[in-house]
């Protein structure tokens, strides 16, 4: 059922992008497998919050954003190490560094909701900058939906590759495997610790960007899009520059 | 941009992509590329006079359509890139070698070095 997002602005959205945000909505008010709806919904107000927190502000413009001590400016009803992992990765990811998850996950957050929450603001910040660049305001939250955080762990997921626990496509179950249906690579596999994560994120990113099988086939134009398969890449790799991410 | 290299290689373009890290004044080389590149540095930013210029350039150059497709390419690698971040994983092989080449000269390595303590 496509629903009408967006409304008086001078844009034409693709229905299945419209489709996709539909179930994100949905999903991000839904339990998830660490954390339950409400609690979602409260990460994703506090990513919206944090664009206005002045120590956010101080510690983008510090040369070292640890060489500041400071309080975000937080909405109050999500532990300290949470509104700090919000407010880092929503203002200044460049420059998070491993040392800095091992004080997140030594003060109680664990790996897995580290990775929940990563994809509830990565979620977040898509949704807002799409609505931001056409011209909308920021899309509603819906109320949150009862029901309990499944509390699914891959038992296959190891530490062999990035900061946190991965789950390997070879070593996967059906379900887990699934997140590498579109595609294989590395930033598919960052959020496998949380599978339902990672295919609800990658849900969003398959229809705003690309599917894993369009991004792998050079040698033809997006038959759905209205911008040129250069063109996309023009923008990824901008948007990446601007962030400075290296990835 | 690996992947950005290897579509404008097998259309055989002529293209400068340090136009995109801001380390070459040049043309990037891909049609309408400043223009969209001008709505991707206004969506990322508040400067919302900034945006719906930008918008509407990109509206009246290419359509509404193609303005919603790049709004989506966009928000999706603001969204993206922040996973990377966080995560630490690591670029995957292929690319390292298909970028050896450009990496340091359009300053890409320095984002690497952003991630040390």
């Amino acid at each position: 059922m496509e629903q009408n997002l967006y409304q008086n602005i001078p844009i034409k959205v693709r229905s299945d992008i419209i489709e996709a945000q539909g179930r994100t909505l949905i999903r991000l008010a839904s339990p998830g497998t660490w954390f339950a709806g409400a609690e979602r919904l409260r990460i994703a107000k506090e990513v919206r919050n944090a664009k206005n927190c002045s120590f956010c502000k101080q510690q983008k413009e510090a040369i070292s954003p640890n060489a500041l001590t400071g309080k975000h400016k937080s909405l109050a009803d999500l532990s300290r190490p949470i509104v700090e992992i919000i407010h880092r990765i929503t203002t200044d990811s460049s420059r998070l560094t491993e040392s800095w998850l091992d004080g997140i996950l030594a003060q109680g957050v664990s790996d897995a909701e580290y990775i929940e929450i990563i994809g509830v603001i990565a979620t977040t910040i898509s949704l807002d900058t799409f609505a931001h660049s056409i011209g909308s305001d920021s899309l509603t939250l819906p109320s949150p939906v009862g029901g309990e955080p499944s509390r699914i762990r891959p038992a296959s997921a190891t530490s062999d590759m990035a900061w946190i626990p991965t789950v390997d496509i070879l070593k996967a179950t059906s379900e887990e495997r699934a997140i590498y249906a579109e595609g294989k690579n590395n930033v598919r596999r960052a959020l496998s610790l949380v599978t339902a994560e990672a295919r609800g994120f990658f849900d969003l990113v398959d229809h705003q960007y690309l599917s894993g099988s369009q991004i792998a086939d050079f040698k033809n134009e997006v038959s759905d899009r209205e911008i040129s398969r250069a063109q996309i890449e023009l923008l990824s790799s901008r948007v990446s520059a601007l962030n400075q991410c290296y990835y | 941009m690996a992947r950005l290299r290897e579509n404008l290689e097998q259309n055989e373009n002529e293209y400068d992509l340090g136009v995109i890290t801001g380390t070459s004044d040049g043309d990037v080389g891909i049609e309408h590329g400043a223009l969209l590149m001008d709505y991707a540095d206004a969506a990322l930013g508040d400067d919302i006079q900034r945006l719906n210029i930008a918008r509407e350039i990109v509206i009246a150059t290419l359509g509404e359509e193609a303005c919603g497709d790049a709004a989506g390419v966009i928000s999706t690698f603001n969204a993206i890139d922040r996973v990377a971040d966080a995560t630490g994983i690591p670029v995957e092989e292929w690319k390292l070698e298909s970028s050896e080449d450009f990496r340091a000269s359009l300053g890409i390595e320095k984002f690497k070095e952003l991630h040390l303590d």
